[in-house]
């Protein structure tokens, strides 16, 4: 039958549009041209070269990279217990905290940066803590659902096995749980990270003179070239989160988790 | 034993200081900033952000932009979600992966993608020029256009995935059971697919249309200074003319739009 065709037909086109752009991308990197064009009328790899010469570039890819690592550990810190917490304890006003603890995540991005940067210029501290407290704040809700997840499908009877064995609480958690929910910790540092890593919106009134994040850099880089720089930094990023979905989706199954 | 009723408290006091002192407090306080005109409470601020036909403008196209991103995806995401029943189930891994990329991809480099494709020496341009359709460049980028392109582009991963796994909790032959008792395709959708999915489709839609409302990167580098959004205006007003009064009002009603729709959201996926 014909018509049972289109709905995959519709699937494909619909992969051609959310991919199809990534292509354009890697082939304008190589373009020979001093200005970006499509299509290129010669090849080069220069612009790779240039991306590691940018000076902005080297040192926000530095910044992007701890404040993802720091904001990451910070919320896994912070959010594995309330996980904990909130899947093994009967808790009091647990719909409070729990909106509380989503709240991260319903208020735009832009709006948290203005607030911050208003709060922290007033109490006199500098930038980047700033920028570190905004990305914990914004990561929480991600790392407290999906370790929430994990938690809830492992069934409480092998750590309460564990304590009527002699276990302490902390020691239960530590030898049982923990191992049980790896792979739920993993994919809410890897999904942790990512976010942080991209974010634009909380970013952007929190970077200033000295403090850049990778995406702010690449923002005010294009405000001023034309080159292909950054369809070669794009790719590279590309590439980058192309191998962290195939490594994760193999290991952990990441599809369950975003 | 009082131990057993403190544990919890412990775990969960840590993160909740955390977020009271360095996310809650300076939200409200930002918002709270919106009422006062000078250092007595009034509405100044909103009137004056109101009173501005500009400002209106921008509002009114924000909301039109989400609406129809919104709308447009899930028209096309249901048959493709549909679509995916058909994929061989060895490529259906890769046809997650392949939707899952964008999503973990810098929206930077994603939105960087249209400048290429939609400017005017742009891969769009030259194929209208070539194939005679135009006799010179469209304008594509910075219109309305781009912004709804970009943003379709951002959001559409959020609403199919929403949408593939709604449709696996449909029992699998519900579709043919109502073709073989005579419905047609539309009478099979509108009857069985939809109200058995209506949950998937409004997480979908919530979260596609509070993305629209929120994003900033796709309406700055697609549409520019001619085409605002509330998330453009917000960055222009605090960041560029050091607006604070306009741009807390614009933070309340940001806020105000995200907070009713996933309020909706609740009300109405309820279940989830």
């Amino acid at each position: 039958m014909n018509s049972s065709r289109v709905p995959i037909i519709i699937l494909y086109l619909t992969l051609v549009f959310l991919v199809g752009p990534f292509l354009v991308v890697f082939i304008a990197a190589f373009g020979g041209e001093p200005t970006l064009k499509f299509p290129p009328t010669s090849f080069s790899t220069q612009w790779f070269t240039k991306v590691f010469e940018v000076e902005s570039f080297r040192s926000s890819f530095l910044t992007s990279l701890g404040l993802g690592l720091m904001s990451t550990s910070l919320a896994l810190a912070l959010g594995i217990p309330v996980a904990y917490a909130l899947s093994r304890f009967r808790l009091p006003g647990a719909v409070v905290i729990q909106t509380v603890l989503t709240s991260p995540a319903l208020v735009p991005g832009l709006v948290v940066g203005l607030a911050l940067l208003q709060y922290f210029i007033n109490l006199g501290g500098s930038v980047y803590p700033s920028l570190l407290a905004a990305h914990t704040a914004l990561l929480l809700p991600y790392v407290v659902r999906v370790v929430s997840t994990s938690l809830i499908n492992l069934k409480p009877d092998i750590e309460e096995a564990a304590i009527s064995l002699g276990a302490s609480r902390l020691t239960a958690f530590r030898l049982v749980v923990l191992p049980n929910i790896r792979g739920g910790v993993a994919a809410a540092a890897v999904l942790a990270f990512i976010t942080s890593f991209d974010q634009v919106a909380v970013s952007l009134f929190l970077t200033g003179p000295g403090v850049s994040t990778l995406p702010i850099s690449m923002l005010t880089f294009m405000e001023y070239n034309y080159d292909p720089t950054i369809a070669a930094l794009s790719t590279l990023l590309i590439i980058f989160s192309i191998g962290l979905v195939l490594v994760f989706e193999r290991v952990l199954g990441l599809s369950r988790y975003v | 034993m009082p131990g057993r009723t403190v544990t919890p408290w412990l775990l969960v006091t840590p993160a909740l200081l955390f977020l009271t002192l360095v996310f809650l407090y300076p939200v409200v306080k930002l918002l709270l900033n919106s009422f006062s005109v000078g250092d007595t409470f009034g509405l100044g601020n909103y009137t004056s952000f109101f009173g501005d036909r500009f400002n209106l403008e921008v509002l009114w196209r924000t909301l039109r932009v989400a609406l129809v991103v919104t709308l447009v995806s899930a028209v096309v995401c249901y048959p493709a979600a549909y679509g995916i029943q058909s994929v061989p189930p060895r490529y259906r891994g890769l046809v997650t992966a392949l939707i899952i990329v964008p999503l973990m991809t810098s929206p930077v480099a994603r939105t960087y993608a249209w400048l290429v494709l939609l400017g005017q020496t742009g891969i769009v341009n030259t194929a209208l020029l070539r194939s005679g359709l135009v006799q010179e460049p469209v304008r594509i980028l910075y219109t309305e256009w781009a912004v709804y392109i970009g943003m379709a582009q951002l959001f559409i991963p959020l609403m199919l995935l929403t949408l593939i796994s709604a449709m696996e909790n449909l029992p699998r032959d519900v579709v043919p059971a109502a073709r073989s008792l005579g419905a047609t395709s539309l009478q099979s959708f509108t009857r069985v697919i939809l109200p058995l999915t209506r949950e998937g489709l409004v997480v979908g839609g919530t979260l596609v249309f509070t993305g629209c409302i929120t994003a900033y990167v796709t309406p700055a580098l697609l549409g520019g200074a001619r085409v605002q959004l509330l998330a453009t205006l917000l960055y222009q007003k605090a960041g560029v003319t050091v607006d604070y009064a306009a741009a807390s009002v614009i933070s309340v009603v940001m806020l105000a739009l995200t907070l009713t729709v996933a309020g909706v959201l609740r009300g109405r996926g309820g279940r989830t």
